[in-house]
């Protein structure tokens, strides 16, 4: 057996094993996972850190989507850190003040997450949420999330994040994938493994923030970086599939492959700084999510590197039988990316239709999974020049 | 919190992959019979073609009349029996899948083909150029890079109209009629080439096989 037909069988195997772990999950909670915890009553003081920056467009209606909520009032504590923007964000901001728990700081432009630090030591309220100043609530989102904190071991809690249904494509893949990317990560926090505290809007303990430093300022995800640290640190995170938050996605091509490498960059990075997690101690999040990570990176590009050797090496006589060659070449390989394939669409069919309000039209569900392909050779690709080239670090 | 391996995930997960990838394994193996089941019937649909061929041949004697016929239900054979074995190479080379008895089946059919070329030829005055490739799968490097050589000269001399035929033999697999082919050109070593009855022993390049085809079709048009 030669080397490649080696890493062959490696990769088809480790797809299998990652297939069948989600699958395992969900046939486990397939009764359980849609269910929320019991409202309790509890109406903790509850802050709201809007960091923003040049947000004058969006910033009204994510306030206002804030205030809406079916929620005290005075229970309410919305802190807008405007950070250093050039439009008339501030301005913006500033007419909430007014008859509104709204307080408006204008801060030198720092970045996102010296943004948030500034707004947690403003912070009043038990329960701290950091919101993107694009995104809004629905009246139910607080609602939904402050149960989850009655059980004194979570730390924070995700919601729901998606994008509004558009006419647009590419935001359309964005929905479906938003929608998977919910669907995993709700199974992953059956074995506590949240890997990020999505920065749209997340939910925390405030002293939690305080007391593991708050958010990196250095960072290209911090988002993901605070919940590594709080993994870290032994705390829980849940995430919910019922408290709706939506969000505004890049609206073209190159925004959201800039947006991918950003996010592949600095995630990459944070696992790697992350890796001392890689033991027992830290369960299920030590031994299969983080060495998860880098594996998925590595088989990435050796299928990557497979298929053009396979592209490169075809012998010349299959021109004279290209056709046959369909039929000739199914193997086990073909098998199993066959059951790969089935149970990706069986789980981008289940992820869609665990959002009842969530209608994707079957053309986009179909061309998704080829969609997304293409878009992660693209981020990928680009994620490895520029560490090869050792690009600077920038929004 | 208290963290703990979920053990049994992992072990399950396991099991279920390995179950899942020995049923792959069964399933392309299963393909992979299938696969060599469907050539071996076109060997038979192949042969049963010229022995029709045959038939005509040797009910209207030396008559030029059929040409046409002949020619043509030639060319379709053959076009069929180079497919055949292009399949058969993908298996051997791509997928390690050999089957002796079959590649013997299919050299019978090729050695039949070549003969009804050859008696073509000097019937109907044909002027297709006929190419015996003798090679070993077993003994010799550089082979199967000669038997790309040969196709691609043949590809690149292509003018409109396919004339060249190449009939490949393995000289190794215990092939009868391989064997007394090779006895008659008198072929002792891999690669070896014989066009129109002439013998070219060793590696030719690409080049090399083209400009003999050239030289081939200039004397044929004089």
């Amino acid at each position: 057996m030669d080397a490649v037909s080696i890493l062959n069988y490696i990769i088809a195997f480790f797809s299998l094993f990652v297939v069948s772990v989600f699958l395992l999950l969900f046939l486990k909670y397939r009764n359980t996972y849609l269910q929320k915890p019991k409202q309790t009553g509890w109406k903790p003081l509850v802050s709201v850190i809007m960091p923003a920056y040049n947000e004058g467009v969006y910033i009204a209606d994510s306030i206002k989507s804030v205030l809406a909520s079916d929620y005290p009032k005075d229970k309410l504590d919305i802190i807008i850190v405007d950070d250093g923007s050039t439009d008339n964000t501030y301005e913006i901001a500033k007419t909430f003040e007014k008859e509104n728990p709204v307080r408006v700081f204008k801060k030198e432009n720092g970045g996102k997450g010296a943004a948030l630090n500034f707004g947690i030591e403003k912070a009043k309220g038990e329960l701290t949420a950091t919101m993107d100043a694009d995104s809004y609530l629905t009246k139910d989102t607080l609602k939904e999330l402050i149960p989850y904190f009655t059980d004194l071991e979570v730390m924070a809690v995700t919601p729901a994040v998606k994008i509004k249904q558009t006419t647009s494509w590419i935001s359309e893949f964005q929905r479906i994938e938003y929608l998977m990317i919910l669907f995993s990560r709700k199974l992953l926090s059956f074995i506590d493994c949240v890997p990020v505290t999505p920065g749209p809007f997340s939910m925390f303990r405030t002293g939690v923030l305080t007391k593991v430093g708050g958010f990196d300022e250095h960072n290209l995800v911090e988002d993901q970086e605070i919940a590594l640290r709080i993994q870290a640190n032994n705390y829980k995170i849940k995430s919910s599939m019922s408290a709706s938050v939506y969000t505004e996605p890049p609206s073209t091509m190159w925004d959201l492959l800039r947006q991918r490498v950003r996010w592949q960059r600095g995630g990459v990075r944070n696992y790697w700084k992350y890796r001392f997690l890689i033991k027992p101690e830290y369960g299920d999040f030590g031994v299969y999510f983080i060495p998860l990570n880098f594996a998925t990176l590595t088989a990435f590009f050796v299928v990557l590197g497979l298929l053009l050797y396979s592209l490169l090496s075809t012998p010349y006589y299959v021109r004279y039988i290209w056709f046959d060659v369909f039929g000739l070449g199914m193997d086990l390989f073909t098998f199993v990316a066959g059951f790969v394939i089935i149970t990706s669409l069986a789980f981008l069919y289940l992820s869609v239709k665990s959002f009842k309000n969530e209608c994707i039209k079957l053309r986009y569900m179909i061309t998704f999974i080829f969609f997304y392909w293409y878009l992660m050779v693209g981020y990928n690709v680009l994620f490895l020049i520029k560490e090869l080239r050792k690009d600077s670090f920038s929004w | 919190m208290d963290r703990h391996v979920s053990v049994p995930l992992y072990v399950g997960a396991f099991f279920l992959s390995l179950a899942i990838f020995l049923i792959g394994i069964y399933i392309g193996s299963l393909i992979d019979q299938s696969n060599l089941d469907q050539i071996s019937g076109d060997i038979l649909v192949a042969t049963e073609k010229v022995k029709s061929i045959n038939l005509l041949l040797l009910a209207e004697g030396n008559s030029t009349s059929f040409c046409p016929v002949y020619l043509s239900e030639i060319s379709s054979v053959e076009s069929d029996v180079e497919k055949m074995g292009h399949k058969l190479t993908y298996l051997e080379e791509e997928k390690d899948i050999y089957d002796t008895e079959l590649k013997k089946e299919y050299f019978i059919l090729e050695a039949e083909s070549y003969l009804l070329s050859k008696k073509a030829k000097t019937l109907c005055d044909d002027k297709s150029v006929l190419l015996l490739y003798f090679y070993s799968n077993t003994n010799c490097s550089i082979c199967y890079d000669q038997g790309i050589d040969v196709l691609k000269a043949r590809d690149n001399i292509l003018t409109g109209e396919k004339f060249i035929k190449i009939y490949s033999f393995d000289g190794t697999i215990g092939s009868p009629v391989a064997e007394a082919l090779m006895a008659e050109f008198n072929v002792t070593g891999y690669p070896t080439i014989i066009i129109d009855n002439v013998k070219y022993e060793g590696r030719l390049n690409t080049a090399e096989i083209y400009e003999i085809f050239q030289n081939h079709s200039n004397s044929q048009a004089n």
